[in-house]
């Protein structure tokens, strides 16, 4: 079954082409055909005619198709190539030819515009996921390539690093100079760049093709069916983050201790390298707590402390009045859910069914296929599948389900809704929202303006690893 | 923002970290050469003490460094020693001075001085190597190795990129230990972990070979950022390496 079938689209010269689609639908297959890796880089077959340049990309020199080409994968770790910074930016120019003098004159220049200015000599394993975003970009846009492809680049950007982002792309775009192609999510700062959008339906074929406008008059109820993000429902503004709706449901009095304490908590990985300091949290049951922040302010720092997977260098931690490192997994696992940032690292089995079964009660493993379903992965269909194979936006769902289904009294989320379409997204929010009805306290790491504000509850703004805001 | 100079860069533009890495490369192997001809007992001491003081002074690393980095050495070279004296067929031999007899076990004289011989030598060995690797910045060898080894690039730059996912394989292991533990699981060493970081392991390695092709790694005609030149400097530690070693081979 191929992932992508029967896409046609002409991109003159200096033109952008954003495109969208349900999770799954084969958008990243895609970018990587018209990044022209396929087959001889990226494994697939490739039907039909592609031209890049006018050359047809069968029977062109990978190395003279690449020349041109750009690209920005969804994972930015793993294309990080040299140990630090300036040599990372500067492998993608060495392969293009580049002289001594104009890398040197040009490296620089290429992360001070992507914001890293100062970073040359920082180690790229050391740098947080939005900074490796940013280094990605860096290397991609140093050769001022005719052809740019990115994957979900704004995913791990905090909300003025993605603005920033998206006006950089629009200045590019003014000049034509470069042809753009996005894969994005985020609909409003996508589409006002698009000169034509392609959107795919989930079965990985065309659903439409035209200008924003056109798809928009014309096709609006089709994509909105297909789960696909408009542009015309931009996140609100941090201030319309609303204060959380009335109860429906009187919840128990919240116990002598509180579910779930932070106190004066410093932490730091490498010594005079402090990631946390002074943090103090409350939680009670049925709380909502949104951490926001710029990248590398220690949000994921605090939520893996906070179910004792990091331990505090000062202060204390506690869940259910205890120190959740200490506490046996099996009995934490009920305490305490936690989703990682990073679905990959969290598949423990060879298929979704085995994966979302590992280490459940019998009463657990009899809700297990109705959480999957909830969330958009119905064991039927999904049961079978390698976790691996599944788009990002599944991963990140099949991550939750795995702790969903243990209805934990605490659940931590770590940008719970990346690559998410609109259908994964209103699925998740639902059913996080009925555990908060249920009594669950949730906290969310993130970055996304929009789920902070449909989850509603408390704000806490992180900055530098300290509360610059603790907003009821 | 202020660039704050690392660990790693102090190192870096010390003398021996910015002489040519294979100017470092020929010295430590030519040191370590002569330690395999000598079963005496002071060229290994002496090339241990250089070593040592090198890394120290001209490759100004931290004394804490090198001494995490020299701290298996004591057990390897102590139970090298040990059951090499224990062991060695001169102990059988009836006119040998017996030094220690316990029950059927008899440590002789010539046997004790065999035994501590290679044992100083393994301290020798060892610290001429990890002087070496703590003086030597990988990017920076592997761009010495391709521009005058004239090693082919794609296994240079991709041994070295394997080498920059090391860290990237203990932050799966950790990641997956600590998912284990949020299913309730023992966060032990269940084989499971083990595949699981095996799977990371290789996925990660396809994506990092498919970047590396789509920023034109492949293509002919690759230029270089860091031009690498053999310079006065090199021929200057090579010179000195060697009339160290000289003068250490002429002592005994």
């Amino acid at each position: 079954m191929p992932a992508v079938a029967g896409v046609s689209f002409d991109l003159a010269p200096g033109a952008c082409l954003v495109v969208a689609g349900p999770s799954g639908s084969g958008k990243s297959t895609l970018a990587r055909a018209i990044a022209g890796l396929v087959p001889w880089a990226a494994p697939g077959r490739l039907g039909g005619d592609l031209r890049l340049d006018g050359r047809p990309v069968g029977s062109t020199e990978p190395a003279a198709l690449v020349a041109r080409i750009g690209v920005v994968f969804q994972d930015p770790s793993s294309q990080l190539v040299m140990e630090r910074a300036e040599d990372d930016v500067a492998f993608g120019l060495e392969g293009r030819g580049w002289l001594s003098p104009a890398m040197r004159a040009r490296v620089p220049a290429a992360l001070a515009e992507a914001g890293l200015a100062g970073f040359e000599r920082r180690r790229t394993a050391r740098l947080s996921g939005g900074e490796q975003q940013r280094l990605a970009l860096a290397g991609a846009f140093a050769p001022q390539p005719g052809l740019l492809v990115l994957d979900e680049p704004t995913a791990n950007l905090d909300p003025p690093g993605a603005l920033a982002f998206a006006e950089r792309l629009a200045a590019v775009r003014e000049t034509r100079a470069t042809t753009i192609v996005l894969v994005e999510h985020r609909a409003d700062l996508a589409w006002p760049l698009a000169d034509l959008v392609l959107a795919l339906s989930a079965d990985g074929t065309p659903l439409a093709l035209g200008t924003p406008a056109e798809l928009l008059a014309r096709h609006r109820p089709a994509l909105v069916a297909a789960g696909i993000w408009l542009p015309d429902e931009p996140p609100p503004p941090a201030a319309a983050i609303v204060r959380p709706a009335p109860r429906t449901q009187p919840l128990p009095a919240p116990p002598a201790p509180p579910l779930a304490e932070v106190r004066d908590v410093d932490f730091a990985f490498e010594r005079g390298i402090p990631v946390l300091a002074g943090l103090d949290l409350a939680i009670e049951p049925g709380d909502r707590l949104v951490l926001l922040g710029p990248n590398g302010s220690g949000k994921s720092t605090a939520a893996r402390l906070l179910v004792g997977l990091l331990r505090p260098n000062r202060g204390t931690v506690r869940v259910a009045g205890r120190d959740p490192a200490r506490i046996a997994p099996r009995e934490l696992a009920r305490l305490a859910g936690y989703v990682t940032q990073d679905p990959e690292r969290s598949f423990l089995a060879g298929t979704v069914e085995a994966d979302l079964l590992l280490g459940l009660t019998p009463d657990e493993r009899a809700r297990a296929g109705d959480v999957a379903t909830a969330l958009g992965l119905a064991l039927d269909r999904f049961g079978a599948r390698n976790p691996f194979t599944l788009s990002g936006g599944e991963q990140r769902r099949l991550s939750l389900a795995s702790q969903l289904v243990r209805r934990p009294g605490l659940l931590v989320l770590d940008e719970p809704t990346f690559g998410q379409d609109r259908r994964g997204y209103e699925d998740l929010l639902s059913l996080v929202r009925a555990r908060v009805e249920a009594g669950t306290a949730v906290v969310a790491a993130t970055h996304d303006l929009r789920f902070a504000a449909d989850l509603g509850g408390r704000v806490v703004r992180l900055a530098a690893g300290r509360i610059a805001e603790d907003a009821p | 923002m202020i660039a704050i100079p690392t660990r790693a860069d102090r190192v870096a533009t010390s003398p021996l970290g910015r002489a040519n890495p294979l100017a470092t490369l020929a010295v430590a192997l030519a040191w370590l050469l002569a330690l395999s001809t000598t079963t005496d007992l002071r060229p290994p001491l002496l090339v241990t003490a250089v070593a040592v003081a090198a890394a120290l002074a001209l490759g100004r690393v931290p004394p804490a460094d090198l001494a995490r980095g020299l701290a298996p050495l004591w057990l390897a070279a102590l139970s090298v020693g040990f059951f090499n004296a224990l062991l060695s067929p001169a102990n059988a031999d009836p006119t040998a001075t017996v030094v220690l007899a316990f029950g059927p076990i008899h440590l002789t004289e010539p046997a004790l001085a065999a035994g501590v011989a290679l044992g100083l030598r393994v301290v020798a060995i060892v610290a001429v190597g990890v002087a070496w690797g703590r003086v030597t910045d990988p990017t920076h060898l592997t761009d010495a190795l391709v521009q005058q080894g004239r090693l082919p690039e794609r296994f240079a730059y991709g041994a070295l990129a394997a080498l920059q996912a090391i860290p990237w394989l203990a932050e799966d292991l950790v990641a997956l230990r600590e998912a284990r533990r949020m299913r309730g699981l023992r966060a032990s060493w269940h084989p499971r972990v083990l595949v699981g970081l095996l799977v990371l392991a290789i996925r990660r390695g396809d994506r990092l070979a498919v970047a590396m092709d789509a920023r034109g790694f492949a293509a002919p005609g690759r230029t270089r950022y860091r031009e690498v030149r053999w310079a006065m400097l090199d021929t200057l530690v090579v010179m000195a390496g060697l009339a160290v070693l000289a003068g250490i081979v002429a002592l005994r």
